[in-house]
């Protein structure tokens, strides 16, 4: 059987050669997809809020700005090359829309917004995302590949 | 000593949090009943606190899809209150107010949805009513929004809402019984921390 590894909220996982990496139900949160293809190198990332600020919380993958990077310098140890390697997103969801108050759920909005932030800021490039809207995804990584399965709710799977 | 985290709570206050969630559960089954015109009993709740992936696993697994009711809790408690069940459950709500029920979620008709959605709501806010009551604290409620979709998802709202403060949900819970028949609906009262030592200070059990 293949090797599938599956990757929970605020966590990371990477692999070589072949496989695949997967999570589930992404709704406000974010699955990041890293791919070297020249070595098939990937790792898929699942962060849960924006940044970390004023917190000593150690878990680095539940944070955008930590996440990215500790998985930028794990990728790295394992030879991965910044300017050949692709990043694809998905997920950032406002699951619930509550009127009169516009604020609630925007997590999603900040999540993206501060992803995109940092890779502009690590000079990577940010090839295809399929974000927002109302629906969580689930994220699938095809390491042989380093194409991207999106799995929704009564929509159509697509491809990233 | 105020509870920096829901894990903190001792056994005193866990079972405090069960009894005010069984009177809360018990109005909210009444209020069921009412509605259907037939006799809902619950199970005793069980109050327990835990990370996102125990409680999606207690409900079900992430991506199985259910219908969600949230409502935001605001005033002398802050917090979300949700309401989940399946297909089942809807089922058997829409077969006594639309004398028909859907094979499959995605055949849901925009009444048959709101109907669902008031249901929900009802059963929120009949369980609010009876907290507010018992623990002597006003509490607004936001109009209710609601969703169909991934579990896993649903549940990264409350998640992310507290992410800076905590990695586990509060979770109390009853399973409602009709006939003999056990319903899969799942009330989940999240207050935040500073709303839990709140309520566990008004009941005189803080520490």
């Amino acid at each position: 059987m293949e090797k599938e590894l599956k990757v929970g909220i605020g966590d990371m996982k990477l692999t070589r050669g072949e496989g695949r990496i997967i999570t589930y139900a992404l709704g406000s949160c974010i699955g990041i997809a890293f791919y070297d293809p020249v070595i098939r190198l990937g790792a898929l990332l699942h962060i849960m809020l924006p940044a970390r600020f004023g917190t000593d919380d150690n878990n680095v993958y539940k944070y955008a700005d930590t996440g990215i990077r500790e998985t930028i310098h794990k990728l790295t140890a394992f030879g991965m090359v910044k300017s050949r390697t692709v990043v694809k997103i998905a997920g950032g969801a406002k699951m619930f829309e509550i009127s009169g108050n516009s604020d609630f759920g925007n997590i999603g909005l900040h999540n993206r917004d501060r992803v995109r932030q940092v890779f502009a800021e690590e000079g990577m490039r940010l090839v295809a995302e399929d974000t927002g809207g109302t629906y969580a995804r689930t994220m699938v990584l095809d390491i042989a590949t380093g194409g991207v399965l999106i799995r929704t709710f009564g929509r159509a799977e697509i491809k990233l | 000593m105020k509870l920096r985290y829901y894990e903190d709570m001792n056994l005193q206050e866990l079972d405090v949090m069960k009894e005010i969630g069984s009177i809360g559960t018990g109005h909210a089954a009444t209020a069921l009943s009412m509605m259907l015109q037939k006799e809902i009993r619950i199970t005793l709740p069980e109050v327990s606190v835990l990370g996102y992936e125990e409680a999606v696993n207690r409900i079900g697994n992430p991506e199985e899809i259910v219908a969600a009711v949230l409502v935001k809790m605001g005033g002398d408690i802050d917090g979300l209150m949700l309401f989940l069940f399946d297909l089942d459950f809807a089922n058997t709500i829409l077969e006594k107010l639309m004398r028909k029920g859907c094979q499959e979620f995605s055949e849901l008709g925009e009444i048959a949805y709101s109907a669902l959605v008031e249901a929900g709501n009802i059963i929120i806010c009949s369980y609010i009513n009876a907290f507010t009551q018992f623990v002597g604290v006003d509490i607004g409620l936001s109009v209710p929004s609601a969703t169909i979709n991934m579990l896993g998802g649903i549940l990264t709202v409350p998640i992310a809402e507290y992410g800076y403060e905590t990695d586990k949900l509060m979770y109390i819970n009853a399973d409602f019984v009709m006939e003999g028949r056990m319903l899969s609906g799942w009330l989940l009262m999240l207050p935040d921390i500073r709303s839990l030592n709140d309520i566990l200070e008004r009941l005189g059990v803080a520490k």
